[in-house]
């Protein structure tokens, strides 16, 4: 248990925390909220195990990751605003 | 030399750690949508920097760094916009903040 994984342990952690805002927000909007939330932790796990187990390919995991989130989120912004005529 | 670096970088990461723990702490702390994003967008993103600059301290100058630097840069450009477009459809979908008194 080196210093990586107490880390990455840790991001595990917080991002259940993300996910309960999901869960009890009362808002839809807080609901993005949390996921925004535990998308931003995601990433941040995904970069530590790519360290952890030492190969570049998981920063493009959490890269691409990232990109989707983004635009997903920016479309579920939309929809809701527009009330479903996109 | 390289000792304490690593040392540094390890105090870094623990600095974002605390910061992401502020951020997801601020989420449940507020009662109201618009202070909770204001607190999480800020304090996350300000988290999420500081592990990342830590991990480009401790892994010096090479290809792995380049990356991750590509990832902080997406990351410090996507999160603010995503955040105020969750904010815009609120506030553009009639949600007011409702006056506890």
């Amino acid at each position: 248990m080196d210093f990586d994984s107490i880390v990455l342990a840790i991001v595990a952690g917080l991002s259940v925390f993300g996910l309960v805002r999901v869960l009890d927000g009362p808002t839809v909007w807080d609901r993005m909220l949390g996921f925004a939330l535990f998308s931003s932790k995601v990433i941040v796990a995904a970069v530590m195990i790519g360290i952890v187990i030492n190969r570049t390919y998981m920063i493009d995991v959490a890269l691409i990751y990232g990109v989707l989130g983004f635009i997903g989120t920016i479309m579920i912004a939309r929809f809701i605003e527009r009330r479903g005529d996109v | 030399m390289t000792q304490a670096l690593e040392w540094i970088a390890n105090i870094v990461i623990v600095i974002g750690l605390i910061f992401m723990a502020l951020g997801v702490f601020g989420v449940f702390r507020f009662r109201d949508y618009y202070s909770r994003i204001l607190v999480t967008a800020k304090v996350d993103t300000v988290g999420f920097i500081t592990v990342m600059f830590g991990l480009i301290i401790r892994h010096g100058f090479d290809f792995f760094t380049g990356k991750i630097v590509l990832v902080l840069a997406l990351y410090i450009i996507t999160n603010p916009i995503a955040t105020h477009a969750i904010t815009r459809s609120a506030h553009l979908s009639g949600y007011r903040i409702k006056k506890e008194r």
